[in-house]
C-alpha cells in the first residue's frame, strides 16, 4: 500500500509550554480510513493540523506523498498548491470554516484559490450543491444557516476541490442524528471512491461505520495503540485507560 | 463523587428572608446590549427585504452603488433647506417604490440622527454660537438676550436634513441590495480584493461575536437575582462589560486564528479570488441616467436658489 502520510517522532507544544504531541509516529496508507481516538485535549486536532501543514512540529518529521512537509516548503507556491489540492480539512468548528459572505462563494473559495477558472469553479459548485442536497442554500449568508447546514457547507467547500486525502476533526460532534447518519453515509461513499480519510473523534458508537483502523492517544499525548477498529473496540482496558469510556459505561458495539 | 447535603435539598431562594426580589427595569448595560442585538438582528431581516421585488432591488448593484455615491456627493454640496427636504422626500418615495415599509425606513434613518447629529447641532442653534434674531429667549447677559436664533435653527435644519437624506440614501442601498451582491459590486468597481474580503468577514463574524456577547449576558442574567439597578448594580455592570470585552477579545483572537488556518487549508496565500458576475440591462442604464439628471437638477436648483 502506498504511503500517503508518515510522521516520525513528532513533538508539538503550544506556546512551547503546553504539550499536545509527545513523540507521535504514524503511517497512513492510500485508501485507508484511520480514526484518531482520544479524550479531550489529547492532541488529535493538533495532529490533524500538522497533517494539513497548518502547524509544524517542534521536533520530528512529517512526510506527505513522499516529500517532507515543512514551513519553508509550503511557502513555495507550486508545492503549496499541490499539497492543498491533495489534502482537504473539515474543521470541527464550522463557523471558522464558513467565512465567505454566501454559501456559493464559500464552496467556490478553494477551487478559485488553487487556480481553477471561474466557469469551471461555478460548475463544480453546482454539482457539489446538488450532491449534498443544499442547492436551496446557495445564496444564503452563513449566519442564516443551522449547525447541520453549516457542516454540510463546510464539507462541500472541501469536496469541491476533490482532494485525495480528507481530514475530519470531530465530524459527528454536535450534529443531530439525521445529519450524523447522512455524514456516515457520505464517508462510506468517499471510502468507496478510494479516498484516504483521517478523522479525529471520541464518538465510539459510529466508529465501526467510519474507520478501518484506530489510533488511540493517551492523555499524555502519546499513541498507545494502533490496530483495526474491531480489535480496539474489544479492548475495554485500553479504552478505559485512554479515557474513552467510563468504568460504569457499557460499550455499545454494533455487530 | 459525593454531592454535598445542601445540593440534595430543595431551596426556594438563597436569601434568608425568603423574599423573591422586586421587579426592576434593566440596567443601561442590559438595554444597550439588547438594543445592539436588536439592530443587528434587523440586518438579517433586511436580507429578506433585499431579495424582495421592488424598483431598486431589480437594478444592477454597481449602478445603484455609483448612483447613490453620486447623489451623496450632490446632497453634501447643497445649501438650500427646501431642496434638501425635497431630496429627502424623494428618498422616501424611492423606499415606497422599492416595497419598503415607510415606518421602518423612517425609523431606521431617524434612529441615529438625534444621537449623532443632534448633540453636535444643538449648540449651533444658540445665539452664542450663531448670532442672529433670537426666536426663543433663554437667558440675559449684560443686557443682551440670548437663546435660539432663526439663523441657528436654519443652519441646524440644513445639517439635520442633509444627514437624514444621506443616511436615507445609504439605507436605501443597503436595504435593497443583498450583502453578497453589494460586496461583489464593490469588487467589480475596483475596490481592492483584500479590502472587500475583510469587510465581508467582519460583517459575517459580527453576528457570531454578538451571539457570544448575548450568551455571556444571558448566562450572567440567569444567575443574577437582585437586578442591576443602583450603584452596586452599575459597578457590577461595568465589571461585567470589562470582563466581557476581555473574553470576547480572546474568543475573537482564537477564531481569527482558526479562520486563517481554514483559509490556508484551501489554498489562500494572500490573494483572494472570488466568484462574481454582473450584466447591465436597459433598466440599469435608465436608472443611471435618471440619477445623473436628478443630481444635475439638484445642483442647478441649489445654485439658482443660492443666487
Amino acid at each position: 500500500m502506498t504511503t500517503v502520510f508518515e510522521c516520525k517522532d513528532l513533538h508539538y507544544a503550544y506556546l512551547e509550554r503546553f504539550p499536545a504531541l509527545d513523540g507521535v509516529s504514524l503511517r497512513v496508507g492510500q485508501g485507508e480510513t484511520v480514526a484518531l481516538l482520544g479524550a479531550n485535549g489529547c492532541g488529535k486536532s493538533t495532529l490533524l493540523k500538522l497533517l494539513d501543514g497548518l502547524l509544524f512540529g517542534d521536533r520530528g518529521t512529517f512526510t506527505a506523498f513522499g516529500e517532507e512537509v515543512t514551513e519553508d516548503k509550503l511557502e513555495d507556491e507550486q508545492f503549496n498548491h499541490g499539497f492543498r489540492a491533495r489534502v482537504g480539512f473539515v474543521f470541527q468548528n464550522s463557523d471558522a470554516q464558513v467565512f465567505s459572505p454566501s454559501v456559493r462563494e464559500e464552496i467556490a473559495f478553494g477551487c478559485l484559490q488553487l487556480g481553477l477558472d471561474r466557469a469551471s469553479a461555478a460548475a463544480r459548485v453546482e454539482d457539489v450543491l446538488a450532491m449534498l442536497d443544499i442547492a436551496d442554500l446557495a445564496d444564503r449568508a452563513p449566519f442564516q444557516l443551522s449547525g447541520g447546514q453549516k457542516k454540510r457547507v463546510a464539507i462541500a467547500s472541501v469536496l469541491v476541490m476533490n482532494p485525495e486525502v480528507l481530514l475530519f476533526d470531530e465530524p459527528t460532534a454536535a450534529l443531530d442524528p439525521r445529519t450524523q447518519f447522512w455524514l456516515i453515509e457520505l464517508l462510506e461513499q468517499l471510502r468507496g471512491a478510494g479516498k484516504t480519510i483521517v478523522l479525529a473523534t471520541h464518538d465510539l458508537d459510529t466508529l465501526p461505520d467510519l474507520a478501518d483502523r484506530c489510533v488511540v492517544f493517551s492523555e499524555q499525548h502519546r499513541i498507545v495503540a494502533d490496530a483495526p477498529t474491531a480489535q480496539v473496540l474489544d479492548d475495554r482496558d485500553l479504552l478505559l485507560s485512554a479515557n474513552l469510556i467510563h468504568g460504569r459505561a457499557s460499550l455499545l458495539r454494533k455487530t | 463523587m459525593t454531592a454535598p447535603a445542601w445540593l440534595l435539598q430543595p431551596e426556594v431562594g438563597l436569601c434568608p428572608c425568603g423574599c423573591i426580589g422586586k421587579r426592576r427595569k434593566g440596567s443601561f448595560v442590559a438595554r444597550t446590549l439588547a438594543g445592539a442585538t436588536g439592530v443587528l438582528r434587523q440586518a438579517i431581516f433586511s436580507e429578506d427585504v433585499a431579495a424582495g421585488p421592488g424598483l431598486l432591488q431589480r437594478l444592477d448593484p454597481r449602478v445603484k452603488l455609483v448612483s447613490m455615491v453620486g447623489l451623496l456627493v450632490v446632497v453634501a454640496l447643497v445649501h438650500s433647506l427646501p431642496i434638501l427636504a425635497g431630496a429627502y422626500v424623494a428618498t422616501v418615495a424611492l423606499a415606497v417604490a422599492s416595497g419598503l415599509s415607510v415606518g421602518f425606513f423612517i425609523k431606521r434613518v431617524w434612529l441615529f440622527i438625534p444621537i449623532f447629529t443632534g448633540i453636535v447641532v444643538l449648540p449651533a442653534t444658540l445665539s452664542v454660537v450663531t448670532p442672529g434674531d433670537v426666536l426663543l429667549p433663554l437667558w440675559h447677559w449684560h443686557g443682551h438676550t440670548h437663546g435660539v436664533t432663526e439663523q441657528g435653527l436654519h443652519g441646524a435644519g440644513i445639517i439635520v436634513t442633509r444627514v437624514a437624506t444621506s443616511i436615507s440614501l445609504v439605507v436605501l442601498l443597503t436595504l435593497t441590495t443583498p450583502w453578497v451582491r453589494l460586496l461583489a459590486a464593490l469588487r467589480a468597481l475596483g475596490v481592492p480584493k483584500i479590502f472587500v474580503l475583510i469587510i465581508g468577514m467582519a460583517y459575517r463574524y459580527l453576528f457570531l461575536l454578538l451571539d457570544a456577547v448575548e450568551d455571556m449576558y444571558t448566562a450572567r442574567k440567569a444567575r443574577t437575582l437582585t437586578g442591576d439597578a443602583g450603584r452596586d448594580g452599575t459597578r457590577a455592570g461595568r465589571r461585567f462589560v470589562a470582563a466581557g470585552a476581555g473574553t470576547l477579545f480572546g474568543k475573537a483572537h482564537q477564531l481569527s486564528e482558526e479562520i486563517h488556518q481554514a483559509m490556508t487549508a484551501r489554498g489562500y496565500s494572500g490573494n483572494a479570488r472570488t466568484l462574481s458576475g454582473f450584466r447591465l440591462r436597459g433598466a440599469d442604464l435608465a436608472f443611471a441616467l435618471v440619477a445623473a439628471a436628478l443630481a444635475a437638477a439638484i445642483l442647478v436648483a441649489d445654485y439658482k436658489v443660492g443666487r
